[in-house]
This record gives C-alpha cells, structure tokens and sequence, in this order.
C-alpha cells in the first residue's frame, strides 16, 4: 500500500441518468497542493463535495492517512471545503467569524490566535468589522483565515477566487501559497483558470467526461497535447508579436 | 404631498377608529348626530375588568391561545419548511399547503367537526387550537418557504466542515439567521389566531369564548358600548405585538 495522505479509489457518482464521477482515483502526499481543472459540470465540485463529506458517493472509498473517512460524518473528517462565494456568517465579525471553529474546538488562547490569524491575512484592523463591510478579497481572506485556524487535515478550495478581479486574484494567489507552504497543508484547488492551476499547483490533475486524469508531474501535463498548455502559450507568444508590430 | 397623504391616510385608517372605539367604550349615552357622546362612564370597564370578569377572562384566553398556537406553528414550520425545501417533492408539498387557502377555515372545520366530535376535542381549548394548527401551520410553512435556500444550506455545510454537530450549526448559525423569519411567522400566526372567529366557534361550539367571538357576541346583542370596549382589547395586543416586532426586526439588522 502506498504511503499517500490522501488516497481516493473507485469512486462513481451518478445524478439521475448522468454518471457524473466514473471510477475515480486520486492520490496525494502530504503538503501537496492539487489543481484540479475541467469544464463546468465535469464534476470537479461533486467530487470535493464528496471528500468533504458533503455529497454521498454511489461507490468507492476515501482514505485519509490511510484511515477510511467516507464513512465519517463532515464534522469528523477534519477536511475544510471553500466555495467560490466566502460564505462568512453574516451575523458574526470578522473576528468571530475566524474564532468560530476554535470555539468549538473549545480551543485555549483564541483571541491569540485568531489576532495572529489575522496579522498574517494582513487584516489586524479589520476585525470588528462585519462581513457586509468588508470588501470581495476582504472577506475571501478571512474565509481563509476561519479555515486555516484549525489547522485542517485537507483544504477543499473550489474557485475561491473565482469573483475576484485580476489584481486582486493575483495577491489572494500568492497569500495563499505562501500561507498553505507555512502550514504544510494539503489542499485541492479547483480553478477553471489554467494559468491559476500552474501558478498554485504542486501537481495537476483533470476531469473530462467524468474521468480523471492525474499527471505524475507538472512537466507531463505541458506534454500532454490535450492540457491546453500549447494554444495557452501560442496565443501569448500571438499577442507578444502583435504588440511589436504595433 | 404623498407624504403627507399617506400619514393621513394612516390616521384615518387606524388612529381615527381606535380613538373613535375607545370614545364609544367610555360612553354612558352617544346619540347621532351628536360628534361627542353626552356622557361619559367608566362603569363598562369596572364591569368588565372587575365585575363581571367575562371580557378580561376571553382577553386570557385569547391571549394563551394565540401565543400558544403562534409558538407552535413557529417551531413546526421552521422545521417542517426546511425538510419540505431540501425534498425532491418541493412542489408537491408547497402545493399541499395551499389547501388551507382553497378552502375557508369555516369549510375545514365543517370537515372535520365530526372526528373533532369523536376525539372529544369540541368545545374545549386543546380542540379549537388544533383547528386553528390545520389553518395557520400551512401558512407558517409558507412563510419560512423562501428562506431555506442554497446560500443558506452551503452555510450550513461550511459550518459542519468547520466542526460543529447538527445541533451546534443550529444553535450558533441557522437560528440567528432566520430570526427575522420566525418574528414574522409568530407574528402572522399570532394574528390568524387572534382575529379567527368561524372555525373557533365552530369547533368551540360557542364554549371557547375569545375575545373576537364576544365581539361577534355583543354585536349581535346590540351592545355596542360592549363590544367596543371588547373591541379596544382586541386591537391593543396586536399594536404591541407590531411594535415588538419592529424592535426586533431592526434589532436583528
């Protein structure tokens, strides 16, 4: 048996008469960061759902440090999923809304913690503020913040920045690569962006027609005529060329 | 302009007939076309609220009833609107609870007057809040309908991933949340309650005397003296009710 963090296997998903997820397997080491890639509706936010515990897979397993969780309830499983909205309680601070998994946790030292938390989100002045007063990449921050603070097993992020404009997608990119490399987290990324899943990916991993493909390295799925690396650069080195001649 | 319409408006639609039913209820002798009555008394409110007893005793009643049934169909509702949300049988269910509307309180409890009969819940309290359950539980339902949503339910989730149990995600989100939604549904159930007159005399049989039947009483008696006052304690705990709930409503925001 093979020592990966997280191991999928064989798992279907069917919503009606569509078979949305066929036979997946996935592997992940620890401290690995996945980009997942694929057209809408492929599946990509049925399978987080999944390993999050939020879905029920038709068949299949999930492993997690070797240990069967899909038989676990979510809030057993230690595994954050992130949507593309923040999702921040409306009724609780920015501060509250970090310190809300520590207090269930019955954690020691949460103001600490969450101060540090947001010191490192660049936010310490923000935390009174409540969620309708805070900014797109504000509150994708603290949704950040209110997941990292626990220090979960598996982060499930799926499009978070996925409303964000350019300039702030590129700062909340790097934050987060900086903060998962930090902690050594495990995460999945769902992006439809293939520049975003270059930049965040330690690894690459796609779903067409319900079947997933996952690359050995990041240089094998440049190779792979399919991934769409080629037309990606073609129509950079297209619009190099054309500003040149302008 | 229509500012000032609209205040007027508001006067005359709800200051004017409170002070106008106030008047009557202090009145010993008020003929037309006298504006003013000749005498005033506050001999019909000794009565009522010391003597006789009998309004203040309906104001009680009508006070447990409505509070009562009010709780109950805010508590069900908000439960029984989430599973009907989430169901694949939605619209099957919301159209269920049109029935109610379809058909008049006064037709439902034609219905089921016979099996009130036989369970012996004609004439008594338990019996006519039942009734009233049937008409207002579907209406409470409706009301949490459009809350329950998919933004709501990701939250949900999102708060199960960050640990809490069923009863925590409740506790601490889902139940700050829908406060404006179960002030609403109090509200509105308590007033179906407050102001149903057929279906509780119907299943009440004349026994379950709220304050909306003594109403429909004196002014058959041609009391009107007594049904005004009857009718000033009528509309005395709605008025605070809307104002609590508007407290609160803006307290929640």
């Amino acid at each position: 048996m093979s020592q990966a963090f997280l191991r999928i296997h064989q798992l279907d998903k069917q919503f009606g008469q569509d078979q949305i997820l066929k036979g997946i397997n996935l592997e992940l080491t620890k401290g690995q960061t996945l980009s997942l890639i694929g057209a809408s509706g492929s599946g990509k936010t049925t399978l987080l759902k999944i390993v999050a515990g939020l879905e029920s897979a038709d068949q299949g397993k999930i492993y997690l440090r070797e240990n069967r969780i899909d038989v676990l309830a979510p809030q057993q499983r230690k595994i954050i999923y992130l949507y593309q909205d923040a999702l921040l309680f409306p009724h609780l601070s920015a501060f509250d809304n970090i310190a809300f998994g520590l207090k269930l946790q019955k954690a020691k030292h949460i103001p600490a913690q969450v101060n540090a938390m947001l010191e490192k989100l660049g936010m310490q002045d923000q935390g009174h503020k409540m969620p309708d007063q805070l900014s797109g990449g504000q509150k994708q921050r603290i949704a950040f913040g209110r997941a990292l603070v626990i220090k979960p097993q598996l982060l499930l992020l799926d499009e978070p920045f996925g409303a964000l404009d350019p300039e702030i997608r590129s700062h909340m990119q790097k934050l987060f690569k900086n903060l998962v490399s930090s902690q050594n987290l495990t995460a999945i990324f769902v992006t439809h962006d293939l520049k975003e899943a270059i930049i965040i990916g330690d690894n690459i991993a796609k779903i067409e027609q319900g079947n997933l493909i996952q690359y050995d390295s990041k240089s094998a799925f440049y190779q792979d005529e399919k991934s769409g690396v080629e037309d990606e650069i073609l129509f950079w080195k297209h619009l190099k060329n054309e500003t040149n001649e302008d | 302009m229509i500012s000032k319409v609209l205040k007027y408006s508001f006067v005359l639609a709800v200051v004017f007939p409170i002070v106008f039913l106030l008047g009557l209820s202090l009145a010993q002798q008020w003929q037309f076309p006298e504006i003013l009555p000749q005498e005033w008394t506050f001999q019909h409110w000794g009565n009522s609220l010391f003597k006789q007893g009998d309004i203040l005793e309906s104001l009680f009643l009508s006070l447990g009833l409505s509070l009562t049934l009010a709780s109950l169909v805010s508590v069900l509702a908000f439960f029984m609107s989430k599973y009907i949300a989430y169901s694949k049988y939605r619209q099957q269910y919301m159209r269920l609870t049109l029935v109610p509307y379809i058909l008049s309180p006064v037709v439902l409890a034609v219905t089921f007057q016979y099996y009130f009969t036989v369970a012996n819940l004609s004439g008594n309290f338990i019996g006519v809040l039942i009734a009233q359950l049937f008409f207002a539980l579907p209406f409470g339902i409706v009301i949490f309908n459009n809350f329950w949503n998919a933004h709501l339910k990701s939250i949900e989730q999102l708060s199960f991933t960050l640990g809490a149990s069923a009863w925590q995600s409740l506790l601490k989100v889902i139940l700050p949340l829908s406060k404006p939604a179960i002030v609403l549904c109090f509200f509105q159930s308590f007033l179906v309650s407050w102001f149903e007159y057929g279906l509780t005399q119907f299943i009440g049989l004349g026994k379950v005397k709220t304050l909306t039947v003594m109403v429909f009483n004196f002014i058959n008696e041609a009391n009107v003296f007594y049904a005004a006052l009857a009718c000033v304690m009528l509309i005395l705990p709605p008025i605070l009710l809307l104002y609590l709930n508007k407290r609160i409503l803006i307290l929640a925001r």
